[in-house]
């Protein structure tokens, strides 16, 4: 594995292969000797391929039948043929150049079409037999995969390790430890499906938690650029409020989408001050952002050229950004106009489309229309991939915004899919469905390679790292100190008590805030971008701010303050016992109470306190969501 | 990022080993997805690379990346728009006068001589002055029409090389840096920056938006020190916390891991949690962070430096690089209409910001010379754009007239100086790092407009030239998203040659 990109070997060449070679591939020879075409028995896919047919001489243009046809004025020989534009100087030029400069061939590019290709339609697979009495269709299709390909079935995780997970997935908090101890005990079957439903009930802690999701994922934040002119708008009330009443997806999409005044943000996009390139106006970050965000399509190649890497094209990418545009749109290729005008359409035509003659709200209701039609099993694919992605660790498709990437299982993505438009586009009814399983309340697998290994067989659900808000959240509740601050542009509290929910944990949480110096430090991103998904490594840097930063510090002696005066009288054995309990749903082993009292003294003392709350966090244990 | 290798690359020949001891760091960060990976600008396609040992071979080639002029790099950021009449490029000077015509003003300082016979720079740095004859001056910088002026944005450009809004986090010039090159000493932060804050300023989320490693990973962001005369605290124990309580503490923090053993948690995650913390203290806990503390400077040296917060910060950027970091950056510290960013007032505001960087500036140029290090250290001052009396932005450009000192003739001191943003023609000095001595490159018009009419120099070619300074090509590329993000954009920019010694 570490062999990855270890052949990577920067050099400097004068022509590069990427921005000047591909393009000129693509633009004259890809029609016909590209893709599936090869005419003549000629393609130039891969380098191998154009080796393979003696067109080019390595380090030799002049003597390279490639450049030979190119250049040849004889209609019988010339390439391309004729009716077909002719290389100008210039790109014959970097043709030569990169020939004889050793034909550099970007690791791994080619031009073929992926031999996968991913259905639009929802498909109703057929579940397998429940073995063992395991009914969850989610475990019938991955008991069944697993069958198949000879992959173990991992060991149940105890009672114990299982509500802390499923505390901090659905709800982004440690567990209470009593009731954590309450649901050791009991011996009902149905325990863990009951847990569940009734952490999913506990509506604001959910939305609380889910903010940070969606914020990444609609970068949406309370601070952050262009809010400086007036060029962005939060769309934090509205969201809040749908998370709380758990509005479903469709209906949220199309808000976002088709926007009201409160949800608009989204789809106005990031406009900073002054001219922007053209591969940046707000119209064609609407394109990016709705083909990201809803189906996995990355059109960021494509608002600037024909995209290499897939089959999205300039077209697709302003005819997506001309349905919200107020003005004609003018194309642009590479930043130059190319003097056609985008006609608003959308991407899967299948589908049907839109009227580009409609009025601008017409047309962004049509578009919301087609993408959350019932026909559409891209929109619903990629949506379940993302919280299969947040709850199993892994989504089935990876990278999870590369849609058009090969599951592995298509079953399982398919099932996923169709149940959820089934169940009314129901978020907490698909965390539910797969909390509910036996794949997801399995001991946890090491990452290892797992994560991009491309033949990647689903062994048991990957450790998480605890995002920035649950670390922060979980200091508090460990130390039982609290915030009740909120932030500007987020009315969270009204919003709450109009609807009538009341919390479950005092005070607010730290993705209701704006970011600070520790968030930021451990991974809470800048929303400019969307996010996906957030680093799983602890860096240096980060680690100096949790070793000495003020921030943390300070979180760390009002927590040891609060513990002394509520819990002093415990004394240092039973203090131990309860940070423990609180942050890691256990309580100490032998030597863990040893070396965790000596740190407390005895008697306890406010320094000692803070040291193991530190030493305490600091934990993997702690900071892992296992 | 302060763990790169075990051994101690001091010389310039071992920057190659220091790339591929990056390229082995980033390849194990390359299994998790997300993490960009190095892109082979020049893998011979065919030749695969199945061994450590191979890839060695691949990079020995030599084509690898270009033999460095410089080792460490000190940017001083001249945050606002430093005008280049007013400091490097001086033109005609008019003293003010009730009544003068704005026009027929274009510096509001009179020219001095330098050492160096040919080049004359800004009444108001006779130090700088001094030292020209260790310097290259390029006078024909020039930066895009983006509109209507937003400092920051053009920041965030002269920082990463790209103009915001982008699809992808780029990664400042210094996190690039890190991530290349690491730092020179395993133990300091490759990156730091001193003297922005980036909470309770102006346009603060802008400067967040640059001052960070987008998608190279936090690992390579900044290590930012507002306050230069706070820089010890930073890498001190905890507020009330002493040295042997904190040395206890992570003591006994690594007894409980092991008493812990919990059989779920991955390798992966621990290792790399246990790695960054060993890392963290070992820098709290070693001489390295002497670096860090201006008290230990003898009180002459301090002096000669002290003239504010800039000062002390070349103070703090010389012992950091002396230290081992591998990118400094010192600024004059970006507030909307502060410092550089004159829109009413202008001469007098100059008159005292001048004599703010003059002497640390020419003091870091004699210090770094005296330890031998200026060969090897590259020293850049340079800002987002330049001023001038009457035009916004470039002459055609839309950009909106901000100055608050709007007049045809000068009827009070306020009118005095040059209060609108412009992006035609500006000055980038340069010292030491394999740059040639007493040397000026480009040119600016002697009248209005005074755009560069000489060798302009892009920011994507002069970034071009800082890299290849450093031994890194500027079509160094990441591949993020299955796209190609290069170091300088699109992999366009191209050195200027002529300013390298020979």
């Amino acid at each position: 594995m570490l062999m990855l990109a270890l052949h990577a070997a920067p050099v400097a060449l004068d022509v590069d292969f990427h921005s000047q070679v591909a393009p000129v591939l693509m633009e004259h020879c890809f029609e016909c000797h590209g893709g599936e075409q090869s005419k003549g028995g000629f393609s130039i896919n891969t380098l191998e391929l154009i080796l393979d047919k003696e067109a080019a001489v390595r380090g030799d243009a002049s003597a390279s039948l490639l450049i030979e046809l190119i250049e040849d004025d004889d209609e019988d020989f010339a390439m391309p043929p004729v009716g077909k534009a002719r290389l100008t100087d210039e790109e014959i030029g970097v043709l030569r150049s990169w020939i004889d400069e050793g034909l550099a061939w970007e690791d791994g590019f080619t031009f073929a079409k992926s031999r996968y290709s991913p259905p639009l339609l929802p498909r109703v697979p057929e579940l397998p037999e429940a073995v063992d009495g395991r009914g969850n269709a989610i475990d019938r299709i991955i008991d069944a995969f697993q069958r198949e390909h000879g992959v173990a079935r991992a060991e149940r995780a105890d009672d114990a390790a299982f509500y802390r997970r499923l505390s901090l997935d659905l709800l982004g908090t440690l567990p209470d430890p009593a009731d954590v101890a309450r649901f050791v005990k009991d011996e009902g079957p149905e325990k863990r499906a009951g847990l569940v439903d009734q952490l999913l009930a506990e509506n604001v802690d959910y939305a609380r938690h889910w903010l940070t999701f969606w914020n990444d994922l609609l970068r949406n934040d309370y601070t952050g650029t262009g809010y400086i002119t007036g060029g962005r708008k939060s769309v934090s009330n509205w969201l809040y409020g749908a998370l709380l009443e758990n509005k479903p997806y469709d209906q949220l999409a199309a808000e976002l989408l088709s926007p009201t005044e409160e949800s608009r943000g989204f789809a106005d996009g990031i406009r900073w001050r002054g001219d922007v390139n053209a591969s940046q106006t707000t119209e064609i970050q609407f394109a990016q952002n709705v083909g990201q965000v809803f189906l996995g399509i990355n059109i960021k190649c494509a608002s600037c050229h024909d995209s290499f890497i897939d089959r999205w094209t300039l077209d697709d990418a302003y005819g997506l950004a001309a349905i919200t545009s107020e003005r004609p749109l003018e194309q642009f290729r590479c930043d130059k106009p190319t003097g056609e005008m985008a006609t608003p359409k959308w991407l899967f035509p299948e589908l049907g489309q839109i009227d580009p003659e409609a009025p601008r709200a017409d047309r962004l209701r049509q578009l919301a229309a087609l993408m959350t039609s019932p026909d559409n099993g891209r929109f619903t694919r990629t949506v379940v991939n993302r919280f299969v992605h947040r709850m199993l660790g892994r989504g089935i498709v990876e990278p999870v915004d590369a849609m058009q990437t090969e599951p592995w299982s298509a079953d399982l993505l398919d099932y996923l899919a169709v149940r959820f438009a089934g169940d009314g586009y129901d978020l907490k009814a698909l965390l539910g469905l797969i909390a509910k399983s036996e794949a997801y309340g399995a001991q946890t697998v090491k990452r290892g390679e797992a994560s991009i290994d491309t033949d990647y067989r689903f062994a048991g659900p990957l450790v998480k790292r605890m995002t920035a808000e649950q670390f922060v959240d979980g200091i508090r509740q460990v130390t039982g100190t609290q915030t009740t601050d909120v932030a500007a542009k987020f009315s969270a509290l009204e919003i709450e008590k109009e609807a009538g929910y009341v919390g479950r944990t005092a005070g607010t949480r730290a993705s209701m805030l704006p970011t600070d110096f520790l968030q930021r430090s451990l991974g809470r991103p800048f929303r400019e971008q969307v996010v996906t998904q957030r680093p799983q490594e602890l860096t240096g840097l980060q680690a100096l701010d949790l070793a000495n930063g003020e921030a943390l510090n300070g979180m760390l002696q009002a927590g040891a303050a609060e513990l002394m005066s509520r819990h002093g009288e415990l004394g240092t054995g039973g203090l131990v016992e309860v940070i423990f309990q609180r942050a890691l749903s256990r309580g100490p082993s032998e030597a863990e109470r040893t070396v965790s009292r000596a740190l407390v003294g005895e008697p306890m003392a406010a320094a000692g306190i803070e040291d193991l709350l530190w030493s305490v966090f600091m934990l993997p244990e702690f900071q892992l969501v296992r | 990022m302060m763990n790169q290798g075990d051994e101690e690359p001091s010389s310039h020949e071992l920057t190659r080993r220091r790339f591929v001891q990056a390229l082995g760091a980033s390849s194990a960060a390359a299994m998790m997805a997300g993490t960009p990976k190095l892109l082979p600008a020049g893998t011979e396609a065919g030749t695969e690379a199945d061994t450590e040992a191979d890839t060695e071979a691949d990079t020995g080639e030599g084509a690898a990346q270009s033999e460095p002029t410089a080792d460490a790099c000190i940017l001083l950021w001249m945050a606002g728009g430093m005008a280049a009449p007013e400091t490097f490029d001086p033109k005609r000077y008019l003293p003010f006068e009730l009544g003068l015509p704005v026009e027929k003003i274009i510096s509001t300082f009179p020219a001095i001589d330098t050492n160096v016979d040919h080049i004359k720079i800004s009444q108001g740095l006779e130090n700088v002055a001094q030292v020209m004859d260790r310097a290259t001056l390029i006078r024909s910088a020039v930066q895009p029409d983006l509109g209507h002026i937003l400092h920051s944005r053009h920041q965030y450009h002269w920082h990463t090389g790209y103009v915001p809004p982008l699809s992808v986090a780029a990664p400042h010039i210094g996190s690039w840096m890190s991530h290349l090159l690491g730092p020179r000493d395993p133990v300091m932060p490759a990156f730091v920056n001193i003297g922005q804050r980036l909470e309770g300023v102006g346009e603060s989320e802008e400067l967040k938006a640059f001052t960070q490693a987008g998608f190279l990973g936090s690992a390579h962001g900044p290590f930012n020190i507002p306050y230069p005369e706070e820089a010890a605290r930073s890498v001190a124990t905890p507020e009330g916390m002493g040295t042997e309580r904190f040395a206890g503490r992570y003591e006994r923090y690594k007894r409980l891991l092991e008493a812990g053993g919990d059989a779920y948690v991955d390798e992966y995650h621990e290792e790399s949690i246990r790695r960054a913390l060993e890392n963290a203290h070992r820098l709290l806990g070693s001489e390295k962070r002497r670096a860090f503390d201006l008290s230990l400077e003898p009180k002459e040296s301090y002096d000669r430096y002290n003239t504010g917060r800039f000062g002390r910060g070349c103070l703090l950027a010389r012992r950091l690089v002396e230290g081992g970091s591998r990118f400094v950056e010192v600024t004059t510290e970006y507030v909307p209409f502060e410092q550089w960013d004159t829109h009413e007032k202008g001469h007098e505001r100059l008159a005292r910001l001048k004599g703010e960087i003059d002497r640390p500036i020419a003091t870091l140029i004699r210090d770094l010379e005296a330890r031998g290090m200026l060969d090897r250290t590259l020293v850049v001052v340079a800002s987002e754009f330049s001023r001038d009396m009457l035009i916004e932005g470039v002459p055609g450009s839309n950009a909106k007239d901000q100055s608050r000192a709007k007049t045809d003739v000068l009827k009070e001191p306020k009118h005095y100086g040059l209060h609108r943003h412009f992006t035609g023609g500006s000055s980038v000095l340069m010292f030491g790092g394999g740059m040639k001595r007493g040397f000026v490159y480009g040119k600016t018009a002697d009248e209005r407009p005074n755009i560069a009419v000489e060798n302009p120099v892009s920011v994507q070619d002069l970034h071009a030239t800082l890299y290849t300074a450093m031994g890194i090509s500027p079509k160094t590329a990441f591949e993020v998203e299955r796209r190609p993000f290069y170091v300088t954009q699109d992999g366009k920019g191209e050195a200027v040659r002529e300013v390298f010694r020979g």
